[in-house]
């Protein structure tokens, strides 16, 4: 799942980290990328993109553009564009998506679903514009 | 009309070598105004409010941290602050220690600070209000046991290190890029496990039972303690090197 390194670039200068030792609790709205890798338990809506680290417990229903999902998620997750499922992520609940990559060794417990097609056009463009000049 | 406003520290002898320095570089710039010693001057914020009654183009704080929240603290919320921003502008000349502020703003030295005066360049700042308390850099209160309420959320510190919210970043080290004139303030968390938090936030409140919130690095209250950002309340003149756009 991560050839899609230029994904993974847009986290680079994330406007919102949560570190390890931080607990946040309630609907947590952030602006632009947020990198979660503390506790988070509510709800986690962005316009932008989502990364769960590693070591991130996540009791709550997310909301981006595109998520990458390294950690514990229990709720649902919804990527309008692209999710990115790592080896180590354990999700509970349902996911919704434009498209979707699972790395092996990864849990997810829950009903798969493509998203809107709106949300597919948008992957399809992204993919477009990322494709290398011949 | 340049107002120099000398903090009451300056009085010790151990600075007066600095202050004849300062005299003499201010006068060969043709810099050299009114001065103001507030040693001996009981009525500080009073004293402050008269000089921008009577015209004071320039502002300038010869002192550290604490003598530049002492002016803005004069001025704020009184019938003159319209004029004071309209009309006035805020220099600052380091002496002594905790002059993050200056540093934040690109000024090093005294001489520098003379030069900075000289060149005039300008820049609208946020500022910080704490409780009834201003702030031009930052607040800081130990980060173990305290919460942060943001809108509709609250984040809780699970471990020892310092939570800082800042206005005007005065630390390169701090990996965030502040803008002290966007309406925000930052708020970055960094802990002895090594893990780093950043944010931005117009208001919020600080809890923390243990502990107090330090304000600009030298003076303390206690929490709970409302925090907010007032946008471009002050014109101050800054240097080139300055740690903001």
């Amino acid at each position: 799942m991560f050839n899609k390194s230029s994904r993974l670039e847009k986290f680079k200068d994330a406007e919102t980290v949560i570190g390890a030792s931080i607990r946040v609790k309630g609907n947590f709205q952030g602006q632009g990328n947020i990198i979660i890798e503390g506790a988070l338990e509510g709800s986690l809506k962005t316009d932008a993109n989502i990364f769960i680290g590693e070591q991130a417990k996540v009791v709550a229903s997310i909301e981006a553009k595109d998520a990458i999902i390294t950690g514990e998620v229990r709720g649902n997750i919804k990527a309008k564009n692209y999710l990115a499922v790592g080896a180590t992520a354990k999700i509970f609940g349902d996911v919704q998506y434009g498209e979707i990559s699972v790395e092996k060794g990864a849990t997810i417990n829950g009903q798969l679903s493509l998203g809107s097609e709106e949300g597919k056009r948008a992957a399809k463009i992204e993919d477009k514009e990322n494709a290398p000049a011949k | 009309m340049h107002v120099y406003i000398y903090d009451d520290f300056l009085n010790k002898s151990k600075h007066q070598k600095t202050i004849n320095r300062l005299e003499i570089r201010l006068t060969d710039l043709g810099l050299n105004g009114k001065i103001i010693r507030l040693a001996g001057i009981k009525n500080v914020k009073s004293a402050i409010q008269n000089e921008i009654k009577l015209g004071a183009k320039t502002i300038i704080a010869v002192g550290n941290n604490q003598t530049v929240n002492k002016i803005i603290g004069a001025i704020i919320d009184t019938e003159i602050y319209g004029d004071f921003q309209k009309k006035t502008l805020l220099g600052i000349v380091p002496v002594g220690n905790d002059n993050s502020i200056a540093a934040s703003l690109g000024i090093k030295d005294l001489e520098e600070a003379c030069q900075v005066l000289l060149a005039r360049r300008l820049a609208k700042i946020d500022l910080g209000i704490v409780n009834n308390h201003y702030f031009l850099n930052q607040i800081s209160i130990q980060s173990l046991g305290t919460v942060l309420e943001i809108d509709d959320y609250s984040l809780e510190i699970t471990a020892r290190g310092e939570v800082r919210v800042i206005n005007l970043l005065s630390d390169p080290s701090a990996k965030i890029s502040s803008n002290p004139h966007d309406g925000r303030l930052d708020i970055y968390i960094r802990t002895k496990r090594k893990d780093e938090t950043h944010l931005t936030a117009k208001e919020m409140k600080i809890s923390n039972p243990e502990n107090k919130i330090v304000i600009d690095g030298v003076v303390e209250i206690e929490t709970p303690a409302a925090v907010s950002v007032r946008r471009d309340q002050v014109s101050l003149i800054v240097g080139k090197d300055r740690l903001f756009e």
